[in-house]
C-alpha cells in the first residue's frame, strides 16, 4: 500500500516540461569582462553566443588548449593538467519541474548550502547556483586513489575560490 | 467513462501492491526471456537502500547505451567476485544472466539527495554480453554533443539537456572528440576496466545528470537510470532501438 501511494504521489508530481531558467544577471564587471591582455580566441569565439554568465578559473584564462563546447544555454570548457583533467560549466535549462507540494522532494531539494563538494566515481566536484544557474567545476585524475587533487578538497577549494567571470550575454 | 478508467487504473495498482507486500516479484517481458526487478529493489539487503517506489522513467526514449544485447545490469561491488560480494571470478556466468537488479544508490560514499540515504551510488552498473575486454560497443543515448573526455569518463549533453556519463571505456578505443556531434547509436567506445592508471572490473558505469525546477529552486542531479534504461531495452530486445 505504501509503495502504491508512493508510486501515485510520485507520478502526480512530477512534470515533465523543461524549459529555461531565470537568469538574475550580475553587475558587469568590466575588468573581468574586458581584461588588459585578450583572453585566447578558442575562448571568446566559444563562448560569443552563450547567454548564461561564463565562469572559470583565474589560473587557465589563458590556456590557449583549453576546449570549449557551448550554445545558447550551457557550456562547458575542459583544461588538461598534468594527470588531470579540470571541466567547468553551466547550465540554464531544466528537464523537470516538480510541485513544491511533493514532501519527498521537499526533503531532497532543499536549497543547498553556496556549494556542495562531492566525492564522485573516481572524482571530484563542486555544485553550486550563481545568478540562477546551476554551475559544476570538477577535477578527474589519471590515479583517482592515489592524486591528492583527486582526494582532497583543497585543489578544488582553491579553484572555486578562483572563479572569475569571462563572459556570457544577456 | 473518466471513473471507469479511475476505477480500472485503481484496481490494476492495487493488485500490483498486493503483489509488491508478499515478495519482490520479478517482471518478466514476454518474448526474449528478459527478466528485471523492479527499480529500487537492491541485493543484498546492506548493499544499501534503492528508491522504490520510484518508476518514473526520468529520461524517456534513449536508445540503449550499449550497442547490443544481452547485457546484464547488476552490481559490480556485491555481485560475485566483487568487493563485498560471495568469492569467485568476475567473469562468473551467474554475473551474466537475468533477471536484472537495480543498483543506483548501492551504498557508496557520493553525495545523492536522491537516494533515501543521501549518499550512494550515483548511476548503475552494466555488464555486456559477456566478459570479453575491449570488444563491446557503448554508444550515444540520444542524439548530442560531447562536452568531455576524462582520464576514463566521456560526457554526452543530449539535444533534451540532460547529461549522460560513461565510465570505464577503454581509452584507446574512443570514437569521438570533444565538441564532436553524435547521432543516437553511434559508437562512442569499448566497454573495459579503464578507471586512469588503476583498473576496476570489466563493466560500463551509465548516470543521467538533470537539472530538476522546484519552485523558485532548480538543482542539477543524478536521477534513477533504471527505469529509463529497462524501457530502453525493451525496444532494443524489439529491434526499434
Amino acid at each position: 500500500m505504501r509503495l502504491l501511494l508512493t508510486t501515485l504521489f510520485l507520478l502526480s508530481s512530477l512534470n515533465a516540461d523543461s524549459g529555461i531558467l531565470d537568469i538574475k544577471w550580475p553587475k558587469p564587471n568590466l575588468q573581468q569582462q574586458k581584461p588588459s591582455t585578450p583572453y585566447p580566441t578558442v575562448l571568446t569565439k566559444g563562448i560569443k553566443n552563450t547567454k548564461l554568465p561564463i565562469y572559470i578559473p583565474s589560473s587557465f584564462a589563458y590556456d590557449e588548449k583549453m576546449v570549449v563546447v557551448a550554445d545558447k544555454n550551457f557550456y562547458t570548457i575542459s583544461f588538461l593538467l598534468q594527470g588531470a583533467t579540470v571541466m567547468v560549466s553551466g547550465d540554464r535549462t531544466f528537464q523537470q519541474s516538480i510541485s513544491t507540494s511533493n514532501s519527498d522532494f521537499q526533503k531532497m531539494m532543499k536549497p543547498s548550502p553556496t556549494i556542495e563538494f562531492m566525492e564522485e566515481e573516481g572524482m571530484r566536484s563542486a555544485n553550486f547556483n550563481r545568478h540562477g544557474v546551476n554551475y559544476e567545476l570538477s577535477i578527474e585524475c589519471d590515479k583517482p586513489k592515489e592524486d591528492a587533487r583527486c582526494k582532497e578538497e583543497d585543489f578544488l577549494r582553491k579553484l572555486y575560490s578562483k572563479l572569475i567571470m569571462v563572459g556570457g550575454r544577456p | 467513462m473518466r471513473y471507469f478508467l479511475i476505477a480500472l487504473i485503481a484496481i490494476g495498482l492495487t493488485a500490483c501492491a498486493t503483489k509488491d507486500n508478499k515478495k519482490v516479484e520479478q517482471q518478466t517481458w514476454k518474448g526474449k526471456g528478459f527478466t528485471y526487478y523492479p527499480a529500487g529493489y537492491l541485493k543484498p539487503s546492506n548493499s544499501g537502500r534503492g528508491r522504490r517506489g520510484d518508476n518514473y522513467i526520468y529520461a524517456p526514449n534513449i536508445r540503449f547505451p550499449l550497442a547490443y544485447a544481452p547485457a546484464y545490469i547488476n552490481s559490480q561491488v556485491y555481485g560475485i567476485g566483487g568487493q563485498f560480494g560471495p568469492r569467485g571470478s568476475l567473469c562468473d556466468q551467474r554475473n551474466y544472466k537475468y533477471p536484472w537488479r537495480d543498483n543506483y544508490c548501492e551504498k557508496r560514499t557520493r553525495g545523492m539527495p536522491l537516494c533515501p540515504a543521501g549518499v550512494g551510488h550515483q548511476g548503475v552498473d552494466i555488464r555486456a554480453k559477456d566478459c570479453r575486454d575491449n570488444t563491446h560497443y557503448a554508444v550515444a543515448v540520444e542524439e548530442g554533443v560531447i562536452t568531455y573526455i576524462g582520464s576514463y569518463s566521456v560526457k554526452l549533453r543530449g539535444t533534451s539537456g540532460r547529461t549522460y556519463r560513461y565510465l570505464h571505456l577503454n581509452s584507446h578505443s574512443i570514437q569521438v572528440r570533444r565538441g564532436q556531434r553524435v547521432w543516437r547509436g553511434q559508437k562512442i567506445g569499448r566497454v573495459s576496466d579503464n578507471m586512469g592508471k588503476t583498473k576496476t572490473s570489466i563493466h560500463l558505469h551509465f548516470d543521467i545528470k538533470q537539472t530538476i525546477r522546484f519552485g523558485n529552486y532548480s538543482k542539477s542531479v543524478y536521477v534513477p537510470p533504471y527505469t529509463s534504461l529497462v524501457d530502453a531495452y525493451k525496444r532494443l530486445l524489439r529491434g526499434r532501438p
